[in-house]
């Protein structure tokens, strides 16, 4: 029980470190996918939407203290992702790697667009310039290829594995 | 709906909201100091970041061994026709520097150099994990020397500047980031005190503020003007790509090619001595 929290907690650990190493050099045009996000829409399916927005909002939070500009921002986004798809939890069949993926997919779109209008509401100019809807595009694809195993893992880990509540 | 006002977890929420986006809006701006909190996750980040630094540095060397023959042995030799190249335009330059310092002699100006200044090198760690902020991680930090604000330069030109800093390592804004400016002038006209930003894209610049009767043009290099109170004087930025016209008609916009490649940055240098001129100018 005590190790699926570590876990819990190790993984957003995990995403940064990686996201700022590994995937940042070895980005597509210069995009990079978001893990965060990954694991936070996973909880999110799995546990609900309580558990999913506490959980989106703390990562999230992690996450911009690491970066240390417009703190609270991912900590709000993915609150909301964690939140919208925590509602579907109970409605679908998490059994199937389609819902992983299109859950990914989803909230990649949310988290794009919940970020776009918290920067432009905070600070009155745009978190990115034009190539917004590009980046967000590359993004999805690229979550999209990882969340495949990634959801593999992590649906098997929460039924029979560490991360089994 | 007054069923919800006396939900708890609706007041938390809201409560919770207020709070995120009053903390959003204060750390907005550049901050020189971190928080407590900031300073315990990047301690935390920064031995993994630098290892895995070291083992991508040691695997490049690695490769290196290993990548075919030929196309080193190629490379020697297109590298050995442009080392005598450079070496004829060395001379000539040399020839020049000696006449613009007599000259500068003459008119009693201040030596403007980058020469000058000491350079700390530093091997990049690891970059922003994500898509809208440009900012790269040196294993450089306080230890080393290395405070808020210092300039970050590579050999091919400018870089961006120093925004926080740990005890072993610091953060670098780059120039593509959107919360960077710099002052900035033409290098052939000498006009134009223009300004260059970020606009948080790849390797894309924009110079703003060119009157519309610049004599600007295309394949003009772009260097730091001196007047901004971060960056020494004459350092490259880039060359300008393309001029439109503003809406207003009374202004030109540039884009500008950096002359650094933001996204195979691997080592780089901090001047860890420029005091900006105006100050300088009081001391002396």
């Amino acid at each position: 029980m005590m190790i699926r929290y570590v876990i819990l907690a190790f993984l957003p650990f995990l995403a940064i470190f990686l996201q700022s190493t590994l995937f940042s050099f070895y980005s597509i045009r210069g995009t990079i996918p978001d893990l965060v996000l990954m694991f936070v829409v996973f909880f999110a399916i799995i546990n609900g939407e309580r558990p999913g927005t506490i959980y989106g909002f703390l990562c999230g939070l992690l996450e911009d203290l690491y970066m240390g500009r417009l703190i609270g921002l991912n900590a709000l986004c993915k609150a909301i992702v964690g939140y919208s798809l925590g509602k579907m939890q109970g409605n679908v069949f998490k059994e199937n790697m389609l819902v992983g993926v299109l859950g990914v997919l989803a909230g990649t779109i949310i988290n794009s667009l919940v970020m776009l209008i918290l920067v432009l509401l905070v600070s009155g100019f745009p978190v990115a310039g034009s190539d917004f809807l590009v980046k967000t595009l590359y993004q999805c694809l690229y979550n999209l290829l990882l969340s495949i195993p990634i959801y593999f893992w992590y649906f098997n880990s929460s039924h029979n594995g560490l991360l089994k509540a | 709906m007054f069923r919800l006002l006396r939900n708890k977890y609706f007041w938390a929420v809201i409560l919770i909201v207020i709070i995120s986006l009053s903390i959003m809006r204060m750390t907005a701006a550049p901050r020189q100091e971190a928080t407590v909190a900031e300073n315990i996750i990047h301690n935390l980040y920064s031995p993994f970041q630098k290892w895995t630094g070291n083992i991508r540095g040691n695997w490049g060397g690695i490769s290196y061994i290993f990548s075919e023959k030929r196309s080193l042995i190629e490379r020697i030799d297109t590298l050995e026709e442009k080392n005598k190249q450079l070496s004829l335009d060395n001379q000539m330059l040399r020839e020049y520097q000696s006449e613009a310092e007599r000259l500068k002699k003459i008119l009693k100006f201040k030596e403007a150099n980058i020469k000058k200044y000491t350079l700390l090198e530093a091997r990049v760690i690891a970059r922003s994990p994500n898509n809208w902020y440009k900012t790269i991680v040196i294993n450089r930090g306080e230890n080393h020397g290395v405070y808020y604000g210092m300039p970050v330069i590579t050999p091919e030109g400018l870089v961006g500047k120093i925004m926080r800093v740990n005890n072993t390592t610091a953060e670098v804004n780059l120039l593509t980031d959107r919360e960077m400016a710099v002052g900035v002038i033409l290098q052939r006209t000498r006009e134009t005190n223009g300004l260059v930003e970020g606009l948080g894209d790849g390797n894309l610049l924009r110079m703003g503020n060119i009157p519309y009767y610049s004599s600007a043009e295309v394949n003009d290099r772009v260097i730091t003007s001196g007047l901004s109170t971060t960056y020494p004087k004459g350092i490259d930025v880039g060359i300008i790509s393309k001029i439109s016209r503003e809406p207003n008609g009374l202004l030109l916009t540039a884009e500008v090619k950096p002359v650094v490649d933001f996204d195979r940055l691997e080592e780089v240098m901090v001047i860890i001595d420029y005091i900006p001129s105006t100050e300088s100018d009081e001391v002396k």
